[in-house]
């Protein structure tokens, strides 16, 4: 199928936009070795190439070296180059949103090729073209939408905050003299960042009330479905809403939410700041370690933990989760394998959101025998997406595990 | 004035033939008395000089001395250029890092570069054949370096190249390992044309350099070419002298010198076009995973 001149061209100068120095390097060192293969869990779910980060990377790599090499302009032939058309298109689609963004292939890459970073051309280009997944752009906008109106939202906002109050007392009495969910509160010393649903806000303020945290709530969810899309520009957007936020009221921290992506971009991608990035589950810890809060170490079936690919592999929070779960879990089993091995879920890259629960459960089979062979009742981690991946394959594989939030655990574990 | 006086000796290359062929018949009959090899050379020498045999030995020439530095001139020029098109590029904006983050990532970023850990761990056949040939590519190229009197890790007395011929083979081995591996799923899915043809050009550039350095020692009085006569050669170009190698390589072998060279010249031509470039990335990509 024959592409638009003009927009070929336009979708050519979108690719140039994404050759950076790291870039350029990731497309013109693969060798072809192969051993990325076994580290992607869709192909070890359905070994077929194209579900290869090789595989993946491949077919960016081969319009690069059409347009922007000229060994692809003498003899295109011998790199087996692609022309970009709807075709291609469609590959990069299929390369894109199979991808879940893990990055377990740069472990075992010898040149440490981030096929995440490869596949945000594809995404890029889907963008162009208008063909990325609608459902995403859709909810990325209304994120942006939100930041820039704030005020006709904050009362409504306010009102179904006051309304989780009572089940967050339920968990933790809040001392007298201060608000149980604080929003808008200048100079306060934490900036919590959660979701938009009350799972991710009612135990995150029990265990806040209980360090005795000079806290506040933000205003906005931190998932940023920008980056799902692989849009640096709507990315950053969402993201500035919160560091607006956290600018305005002066707060020392920002606490993400157990959200992989959100600390990610939060943390890593977003430049400096005059205020700290944190991950709850490093804040918990925190916690613990002060003797701000305590745990009641009763929680007697056999838990293990599950790494999000987001905060571990890609953002190093390995040993706080465990920290944590050691103050209140008798039985704890280590899942094989772990921490930076740790196979991905499955639900990352956005896939969550945009559905796709076929596909999922496919590409999440060898994350379901993984769970399954660990011999736990119960698996919890730190990540909402890892969360709803690890409960649909539950569900679909009949493994019995029941799949929890380490904050909703902590925060049922507390004691005075 | 380098180029001109290449391009005078392209042009007079016929003349340098002609009178070399001549000195050949006479050091390959003198050769011929000591030498049971030089039988060979000698017979090729005294042979009438056809136009097709000047044709040939005019092309001879141009692939063992003119072409031997623009092939090296061009591959030098198109390295820095394609190394200084990727550093010119603007830098990533936000770190690239896998964690548990490294102590000391330079060091970190070496081990992964020359050590192939994440190979060793799950290939490690592999890795073996990998560690060998690039260990042993290094010491080809050195082996190489060190027919230059001027170097002389090996005596300059020894006929033999560094290795003796050992480390030609340990190039060569894991070449058809690495060729044959392609051939097998899911390896042979993510080959391109361009991944045979690099390691066909190397396997075959390397099988005749074997010949030379190795498979030269099998006849039954010795060698046709020594690591002296291969001296000479490599001063003559050293020294500009445009001298036809002729003069310093006799036998029937330097047909096979020549087509090793040509090889050689191929590789020098393709490689910054082709993955080899992996060899000058490898250090400053590993350190995006680590820094």
């Amino acid at each position: 199928m024959t592409m638009d001149k003009q927009m070929q061209e336009e979708l050519k100068r979108l690719f140039e936009t994404k050759l950076n120095r790291a870039m350029r390097m990731y497309l013109e060192t693969c060798t072809h070795c192969g051993n990325c293969v076994e580290a992607c869990h869709v192909w070890k779910s359905m070994p077929e190439t194209r579900y290869t980060p090789v595989g993946r990377s491949e077919i960016i790599r081969k319009v690069f070296l059409k347009y922007f090499k000229l060994e692809g302009k003498i003899a295109p032939w011998l790199g087996e180059v692609i022309e970009l058309d709807d075709i291609a298109l469609d590959r990069f689609y299929d390369a894109a949103y199979s991808c879940t963004g893990c990055r377990r292939c740069m472990v075992y890459c010898p040149f440490g090729i981030d096929t995440q970073m490869i596949m945000s051309i594809a995404k890029l280009l889907l963008i162009g073209a208008d063909k990325e997944p609608k459902l995403l752009s859709m909810l990325a906008d209304m994120s942006i939408a939100k930041g820039q109106d704030v005020e006709s939202s904050q009362s409504g906002f306010e009102e179904a905050v006051k309304n989780l109050e009572p089940e967050v007392e339920a968990l933790w009495k809040t001392a007298p003299g201060r608000k149980t969910i604080p929003v808008g509160t200048e100079n306060a010393d934490v900036l919590f960042v959660g979701l938009s649903g009350k799972d991710s806000i009612v135990p995150a303020a029990a265990i806040l009330n209980a360090a005795g945290e000079n806290w506040t709530l933000s205003s906005f969810e931190a998932v940023n479905f920008g980056a799902f899309m692989g849009d640096l520009e709507r990315t950053k957007k969402i993201a500035s809403r919160i560091i607006a936020e956290a600018e305005r009221l002066k707060v020392k921290e920002v606490a993400i939410v157990e959200c992989g992506t959100a600390y990610r971009v939060m943390k890593q991608q977003t430049g400096k700041h005059p205020f700290e990035v944190v991950s709850f589950v490093e804040l918990i810890a925190r916690y613990l370690r002060e003797g701000r809060i305590k745990l009641d170490r009763t929680f007697k079936p056999r838990l293990t933990y599950h790494d999000p690919c987001q905060m571990g592999r890609n953002g190093g929070i390995y040993e706080d989760p465990r920290f944590i779960i050691s103050n209140f879990v008798r039985y704890f089993i280590e899942l094989t394998p772990n921490r930076e091995m740790n196979w991905c879920c499955g639900g990352g890259g956005g896939l969550v959101a945009m559905g796709e629960p076929e596909f999922r459960m496919k590409s999440g089979r060898v994350k379901a025998e993984q769970v399954k062979a660990s011999g736990a009742e119960v698996i919890c981690t730190a990540c909402e997406n890892c969360r709803t991946q690890l409960t649909d394959l539950s569900e679909h594989y009949e493994l019995g595990i029941k799949v929890e939030s380490l904050t909703d655990l902590v925060a049922h574990a507390l004691v005075k | 004035m380098l180029t001109d006086k290449l391009i005078l000796f392209i042009a007079a290359a016929g003349d340098a033939v002609s009178k070399a062929t001549g000195v050949a018949e006479s050091t390959a009959a003198v050769g011929a008395a000591v030498s049971a090899d030089a039988v060979s050379s000698a017979t090729v020498a005294n042979a009438p000089v056809t136009g097709l045999a000047q044709i040939f030995g005019r092309i001879e020439y141009f692939i063992m001395v003119p072409m031997v530095y623009l092939a090296l001139l061009f591959c030098l020029a198109a390295i820095v250029l394609h190394i200084a098109a990727i550093f010119k590029a603007p830098a990533q904006p936000y770190s690239l890092r896998i964690y548990p983050a490294a102590k000391r990532p330079g060091l970190a970023a070496a081990i992964d570069a020359f050590g192939m850990p994440q190979i060793r761990r799950r290939k490690p056949v592999f890795w073996v054949f990998l560690m060998i040939f690039h260990i042993s590519f290094l010491l080809l190229i050195l082996g190489h370096l060190d027919i230059l009197p001027q170097i002389s890790l090996v005596p300059e007395a020894s006929r033999d190249m560094l290795g003796a011929g050992l480390v030609g083979v340990f190039v060569t081995v894991p070449l058809f390992y690495f060729l044959f591996r392609r051939f097998r799923s899911p390896n042979r899915e993510i080959t391109v044309p361009a991944d045979y043809l690099l390691l066909i050009l190397l396997l075959f550039l390397c099988l005749f350099g074997d010949l030379m350095s190795w498979g030269n020692s099998w006849t039954a009085n010795g060698f046709v070419m020594t690591k002296q006569d291969f001296a000479q050669y490599f001063g003559g170009l050293l020294s500009f002298s445009f001298a036809d190698p002729r003069l310093v390589l006799h036998g029937s072998h330097y047909h096979f010198v020549v087509i090793h060279v040509l090889l050689a010249e191929v590789f020098f031509i393709v490689l910054p076009f082709s993955k080899v470039v992996h060899a000058f990335l490898t250090l400053p990509i590993n350190m995006l995973r680590r820094k």
